[in-house]
């Protein structure tokens, strides 16, 4: 059932582009598709039981990494797209070593750290990054003849966002799928037993977290070129607990989770701005809303309702 | 740089050691007792701040009147949080972590709705310096460093001398050792709040009388309130008190010798490097 109703989702978002009335509305379905990547990747780190709140930060190195490329080193957008997300992959591998070896609150607390530390070197290396102010007219993406796409619309980006969301999910529900995907939980549920019995924990740690940060860093350059610019701060603190939120909220158990969690509270904000200045709440009550009644996060609601009913039935 | 200048620095340095302590003194209380990461705190922080500006520029009050009054609103709006927000997740850290941030959501957002997002200033009536051995010294920012000590050796004192001062040391230490000693975890837990809340909004109150406050101001606070706690390590007071010490005159001196982004870098690099080489911070212990 699941392949098909993948397939019936991905023919719908191929199709989505020609009803959506206006570039508006296909900026908020590219945001989606991102913010579902994002979610998702995050959800890789956290199956190894730490929960890292550096995708900002990395979103911004990838970010930066495609722009000068493709700026001062006259590199194609379609090389330096990957490159980011290797060089993302790097550096997120190299600060893992010693990150991963705090446990708990801990690790969360020197990812908000490194992150900041991302932004601060961001604003201060001025000849490099423009400072404060960022980088501005970053080019288009090179034409694609052979697609006949020259990025000059949204909806040329929406295309190329849903390949990215499609090819990233692809890699994600494999790796999970995987020996490794089992070892990762295996970690997060019980660190110590894993490694008694031979488990490199620290290892599949540093690789959940260097896998799981070169999807902030492809996207980052994606998004870059999307609106042409990136600033220090673009994708800060509070952004990366959005992340977060997309995630535990849509509901970490299930690969479906990030995804349902972060198409919903991407779009909501957008269905409930007619109550202006109560959109957020709108927003935040959903998020208490879930926290308190259901605990395994939306996607856990349909077998929340299937238990009610069971019970309902037995009585 | 000159003596004066310098002097200058480190006293404006010594000033902000003094909120980055009231600041991370309340979060590690309501941390360490109530096991939970309360990322909201920087928001309690900033209501602090706009409840002194409230009695002060729109009711005309008094400064000092008008800081007792916000320790008051505020530290009740924490037993208020503590009973409906975080007490079903005690001990659960990351459900109580989601409920947090959806509390920076709201609070900023009632905040921005209430007061608008423009940054807003109010006046202390400490203006002016004093003159100490040929150094001015600014009236506000000494205010800042003897009402830090005060509370501090309040707090101390409170927790030496009193039996829930002493219950929760305990709490913090082993929560179900404590409980099975009979010790109410819930009304513990509750006067954490109070007192965690109440300094933070001290620690509002004064930074109005120095900078702007606006609705945002709270991610400020949180980072540096984080980053005491990790430079001294959890649950430890004195450990807050140098790692306060330390943060400060870092951000109060380094600005004045290089940029505020390399003052930051290198306070936020050696917390990086402290956490992954002495993980229990300065006054911490093991664990």
């Amino acid at each position: 059932m699941i392949p098909s109703l993948a397939g019936i989702g991905i023919v719908c978002l191929c199709v989505l582009p020609l009803l959506l009335s206006g570039p508006y509305y296909v900026h908020v379905a590219i945001l989606t598709m991102l913010n579902i990547v994002l979610a998702s990747s995050l959800r890789l780190i956290n199956l190894s039981g730490q929960m890292s709140l550096a995708h900002g930060g990395m979103m911004t190195i990838g970010a930066y990494t495609s722009a000068l490329l493709v700026m001062k080193a006259g590199f194609s957008f379609w090389v330096a797209m990957p490159i980011s997300g290797l060089s993302t992959a790097l550096i997120a591998y190299v600060v893992g070593y010693p990150f991963v070896r705090l446990k708990g609150i801990y690790f969360s607390i020197v990812t908000i750290f490194f992150s900041e530390v991302v932004v601060l070197t961001a604003q201060q290396w001025q000849s490099l990054t423009g400072g404060s102010a960022g980088i501005f007219g970053i080019s288009r993406p090179d034409p694609l003849s052979f697609f006949h796409v020259d990025f000059s619309s949204k909806v040329d980006f929406y295309y190329l966002a849903l390949v990215l969301m499609l090819i990233s999910l692809l890699i994600l529900y494999a790796v999970e799928k995987s020996r490794i995907g089992m070892v990762l939980r295996g970690v997060q549920q019980a660190d110590s037993l894993a490694e008694s019995v031979g488990i490199d924990t620290t290892g599949y740690k540093v690789l959940a977290f260097t896998v799981g940060s070169f999807f902030p860093g492809v996207l980052g350059a994606f998004y870059s070129h999307y609106i042409s610019a990136v600033n220090p701060d673009a994708f800060a603190f509070l952004f990366t607990i959005y992340i977060l939120i997309y995630m535990t909220v849509g509901g970490e158990k299930g690969f479906f989770g990030p995804i349902l969690g972060a198409a919903v509270l991407t779009v909501l904000p957008e269905v409930s701005r007619p109550l202006k200045a109560f959109e957020p709440f709108v927003f935040a009550a959903v998020l208490i809303a879930v926290i308190f009644f259901v605990p395994e996060g939306m996607a856990g609601i349909p077998h929340m309702l299937r238990r009610a009913k069971k019970g309902a039935a037995d009585a | 740089m000159s003596t004066a200048a310098l002097s200058q620095s480190v006293l404006n340095g010594l000033a902000l050691s003094g909120i980055y302590i009231l600041i991370a003194l309340g979060l590690t209380l309501v941390m360490s007792i109530m096991g939970i990461v309360q990322v909201a705190h920087g928001e309690i922080y900033m209501i602090g701040a706009y409840s002194v500006y409230y009695v002060v520029a729109v009711l005309g009050g008094n400064f000092l009147l008008a800081i007792v009054a916000s320790t008051l609103f505020v530290g009740s709006f924490g037993v208020l949080l503590e009973r409906l927000c975080f007490r079903p997740f005690r001990g659960r850290a990351d459900r109580a972590f989601t409920v947090s941030i959806a509390l920076i959501l709201i609070l900023q957002n009632v905040v921005l709705a209430l007061a608008g997002g423009n940054p807003r200033t109010f006046s202390s009536p400490f203006a002016g310096v004093v003159r100490l051995l040929g150094i001015a010294i600014s009236w506000k920012r000494l205010v800042i460093v003897l009402v830090g000590l005060g509370l501090l050796l309040g707090l101390f004192l409170f927790i030496k001398l009193t039996r829930t001062g002493q219950a929760m040391l305990a709490i913090s230490q082993e929560r179900e050792g404590a409980a099975l000693q009979g010790m109410n975890i819930d009304r513990i837990s509750a006067t954490a709040m109070f007192l965690g809340c109440g300094l933070a909004a001290v620690a509002g109150g004064f930074i109005g009388s120095l900078f702007s406050i606006s609705p945002t101001m709270g991610s400020f606070a949180l980072m540096k309130g984080i980053a005491v706690i990790i430079l001294g390590g959890l649950g430890s007071i004195p450990g807050a008190v140098v790692g306060g010490v330390i943060l400060g005159l870092v951000d109060g001196v380094l600005p004045a010798l290089t940029t505020t982004h390399i003052a930051g870098l290198v306070g936020f690099a050696a917390i990086i490097m402290i956490l992954i080489f002495r993980p229990q911070g300065i006054g911490g212990h093991e664990g």
